[in-house]
């Protein structure tokens, strides 16, 4: 399996009073490969262009990043599956790593530039979580909770994502594998320690954020076609953490 | 001399009566989107002696149909672990011998 993924992202209400604008471009490619029925074996290779606004002094700069970020691996185990006719309930575990593998100590002409823009963490992070699926023909509900544990700097992070999928067209089904157009409705919360600092934990850093998020995607044989649109429905950031606006996602999946 | 000529012909003419050419249906449990459906094609397709253009899906009644000419008929333990490889669990397999193509046309 491959996928693709694209992904903006933008944050620009910024409590702290430098004005702060920041906007990223995420292509996300992932590759990932069944060893048995069981055990699938993931690589997930991110590459980004940030940039961040803000006013200093009244003067506004602008610095921005590209490159390559942190190269991720991760395995996914079956646990229980009970089948039935057109449905399917499945447990998972999963867990893996992310290699310090993006640079995470570029310079701009105004100096080293800020964790968050930063292409990679400069930390091995683990993370592990459980996800349940209930799949029928007409609709697919699953739940996921996974943690995060970042080696130093980034606050380690809890989620948890909810995910309600109902096929659209077509309406009724009759014979063959036709595509499904679904309408996808998620919930999706993070809580993030605060950062750590020289040693110090950052208390303009961390808390949680509710996100909902609408999409559509369309499903065929081969490949996969979806868009979702994340927008927070509530964000309990700590001190002058920079909030976010929104999040759009775009990803092909393909059948090898 | 025309003796062992017409013995490699009457064994090749005769080949086909030891074959197993049969129709299967499979019920299997767990086919809940198409994405699913391409694991379970891909792995029967690869099955020796499997006609590729006569794999059928019927995702509604969770049905995988073929048709394969083999030594022997693939038994229902063969199927059973190709099923559960591709991620499914297979509910049971009817057989019936093809239908000619001259015999299906009669009136």
């Amino acid at each position: 399996m491959f996928r693709q993924q694209l992904r903006w992202l933008r944050s620009g209400d910024d409590p702290s009073g430098l004005d702060r604008e920041m906007e990223a471009f995420a292509a996300i490619s992932v590759l990932g490969y069944g060893v048995n029925s069981k055990l699938a074996l993931f690589g997930v290779q991110p590459w980004t262009d940030k940039s961040l606004e803000l006013t200093v002094d009244g003067s506004a700069i602008e610095r921005n990043n590209q490159g390559l970020g942190d190269f991720t691996a991760f395995a996914r185990y079956t646990l229980w599956q009970k089948d039935a006719l057109g449905r399917t309930f499945r447990l998972a575990g999963f867990g893996g790593l992310t290699a310090p593998t993006g640079e995470d100590d570029t310079s701009g002409r105004f100096g080293r530039l800020p964790p968050p823009l930063q292409n990679g963490s400069g930390a091995w992070d683990g993370f592990g979580g459980l996800v349940a699926t209930w799949q029928t023909l007409d609709y697919q509900l699953d739940g996921q909770i996974s943690y995060r544990a970042n080696e130093f700097e980034v606050g380690d992070e809890t989620r948890l994502d909810l995910s309600w999928q109902q096929r659209l067209w077509p309406r009724e089904l009759e014979g063959g594998v036709p595509g499904f157009l679904y309408g996808v409705l998620e919930f999706n919360w993070l809580y993030q320690d605060k950062h750590r600092v020289d040693g110090q934990r950052d208390d303009d850093s961390g808390g949680d954020t509710l996100w909902l998020s609408p999409g559509v995607q369309y499903v065929t044989k081969r490949w996969v076609l979806e868009a979702v649109a994340q927008k927070p429905v509530t964000q309990n950031l700590n001190g002058t953490a920079f909030e976010n606006d929104w999040i759009a996602t775009t990803s092909f999946r393909m059948n090898f | 001399m025309q003796r062992l000529i017409m013995i490699p012909i009457l064994l090749a003419l005769a080949l086909p009566a030891w074959s197993a050419e049969l129709h299967y249906k499979l019920r299997v449990d767990g086919l809940a989107c198409p994405y699913c459906a391409y694991g379970i094609e891909k792995k029967i397709k690869a099955l020796d002696g499997v006609v590729k253009d006569s794999v059928e899906i019927r995702l509604n009644d969770g049905v995988v149909a073929f048709e394969a000419s083999t030594d022997r008929p693939i038994d229902e333990a063969t199927l059973k672990t190709l099923v559960n490889d591709a991620g499914f669990t297979l509910r049971g397999v009817k057989t019936q011998p093809l239908v000619q193509e001259d015999a299906r046309h009669e009136p």
